[in-house]
């Protein structure tokens, strides 16, 4: 079943056009992976997902709900982005954890006042989800510490942790790993494949190739705000075909 | 005459408090309003905002004490003080407090604009409104930066407070300063200097103990 379809979505800052024409579907419960070299517009499609930008043109379809339509009378009000971010999660390069609270509680803040809105907090309820979640990602003792008493690693799974607990539609990561030591990232992209096996339906920005091979059902290479190449990734990763995906890959190649 | 110099200088004393206390009480707040002002999108709030800032802070508070008593009689002949120690009272406070609303408000500006613009977002894809990012996620965190420089800025507002004696306030130094004329005696002045030194020890244990407080987090 289609979960998001995007269609001709375009972006631009002052005159530079950042995002042209993109175009992509993806099922419920896959996992899609965005490759491309720095500056190519990925974190620009990302943020105008999650209504960060307001995009120029294009629609942005959840199921059969339109979320955005650039040919739609009226502009998107703050608060009609604010009820449509609700469908994508977002978990940032930099955690962005809330410091004042604890782990425990920057996953239990933005559930409990979303709680209070609808008149009943179940406080309760929405603190056991917490707890659940965090033990998920392997933090049951760190509920109580504050965000600077964390590693990267383990602020980057409370920060996972934290947007699983609006139960997005769709959950997206930004360079996930890219703020963290190397040897951090292997617990980070650890929780991510656990998502993928229960099947949480994820869009992943990320230079970990490996990663990508073994996590995504799909590969999406960006280059200079379009989709040059797509499939699955034995066909974008093991066996390109583009040109410019061949030299994108080259990099990391040489590395390895 | 010890007695009496202290029963004197306790008077003196009460007026510098009072001045103090008020015009924090104003001040604090209406910084905040200011801080908005200087921050707004709208250029027809901000340039003006910024230019009175400007002015306040680049002038001596002396002077706008001077011109704020004077000013409006002189120029209006409007006598918008009323009459006597209370009227002089009244201006030197409106002086006090549009002078630290302007500091105040600059060091507001300088705590909001610090939080990283990465806090705002991730409230906002958590689907919080303005308000709710604002007091949940962005206050306490300003709070916790602005407390040393507003610490500071409370501590000089305790010894500026002597400035208001250039309207005839009578504050402490003003009592203070009377015995050497009546009783050709220094050591009252002295003597005022150790209420400055209580009062402002005073605050800087409790500003630190505001510190502590929020060194929870980082
Ligand atoms: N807010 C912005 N204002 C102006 N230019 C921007 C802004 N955000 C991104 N860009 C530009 O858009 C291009 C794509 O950026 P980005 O989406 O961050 O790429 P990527 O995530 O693939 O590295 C870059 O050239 C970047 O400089
Ligand atoms: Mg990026």
């Amino acid at each position: 079943m289609i979960m998001l379809e995007v269609k001709n979505l375009k972006k631009s800052f002052s005159s530079t056009e950042v995002i042209h024409d993109i175009s992509f579907s993806m099922d419920e419960g896959e996992t899609v992976s965005i490759i491309g070299s720095s500056g190519s517009g990925k974190t620009t499609l990302l943020r105008c997902l999650n209504f960060l930008e307001t995009p120029d043109g294009g629609v942005i379809k959840i199921r059969d709900d339109v979320l955005f339509d650039s040919n739609a009378e009226e502009p998107m009000s703050e608060e009609a982005a604010r009820k449509k971010r609700l469908h994508f999660g977002m978990v940032f390069q930099s955690f962005n954890l809330f410091p004042q609270y604890t782990a425990l509680e920057n996953v239990t803040l933005a559930p409990s006042i979303l709680a209070k809105g609808y008149g009943n907090p179940d406080i309760t309820s929405i603190e056991n989800r917490g707890r659940e979640l965090l033990a998920d990602m392997g933090l049951s003792d760190r509920m109580q510490n504050y965000p600077h008493e964390l590693s990267g690693g383990q602020q980057q799974r409370v920060a996972i942790a934290r947007a699983l607990a609006l139960n997005p539609d769709i959950l997206c990561f930004d360079e996930p790993t890219s703020a963290l030591d190397p040897e951090l990232t292997g617990e980070v992209l650890r929780v991510i494949k656990d998502l993928a096996k229960n099947h949480t339906t994820m869009i992943i920005v990320t230079h970990e190739m490996s990663f990508a091979r073994d996590v995504s059902d799909k590969v999406i290479f960006m280059d200079k705000g379009v989709i040059a190449e797509e499939g699955t990734p034995e066909e974008v990763i093991d066996n390109p075909k583009n040109e410019r995906t061949i030299q994108f890959l080259s990099n990391y190649r040489n590395i390895q | 005459m010890f007695f009496h110099v202290t029963l004197t200088l306790l008077g003196g004393f009460l007026q510098t408090v009072k001045l103090f206390v008020l015009t924090l009480v104003f001040s604090l707040p209406l910084g905040l309003v200011i801080s908005f002002g200087s921050m707004s999108k709208i250029s027809a709030i901000k340039a003006p905002v910024r230019f009175v800032i400007w002015v306040i802070r680049g002038t001596p508070l002396m002077l706008q004490l001077l011109v704020m008593y004077y000013g409006p009689g002189i120029m209006f002949h409007a006598n918008v003080w009323g009459s006597g120690d209370s009227g002089r009272f009244v201006a030197a406070l409106v002086a006090f407090v549009i002078n630290y609303s302007c500091y105040f408000s600059e060091i507001y500006r300088g705590g909001i604009q610090s939080i990283p613009v990465g806090q705002y977002e991730a409230g906002k894809v958590l689907g919080m409104t303005k308000s709710q990012i604002f007091f949940k996620v962005v206050l306490l965190q300003v709070i916790k930066r602005i407390v040393p420089p507003i610490s500071n800025e409370i501590i000089t507002l305790v010894k500026d407070t002597s400035l208001a004696r250039v309207i005839a306030v009578y504050e402490i130094i003003w009592e203070g300063q009377s015995f050497i004329k009546s009783a050709g005696i220094i050591w009252p002045l002295f003597y005022t200097g150790i209420f400055y030194l209580l009062f402002s020890g005073l605050l800087t244990i409790l500003f630190g103990q505001i510190e502590k407080k929020l060194s929870y987090f980082r």
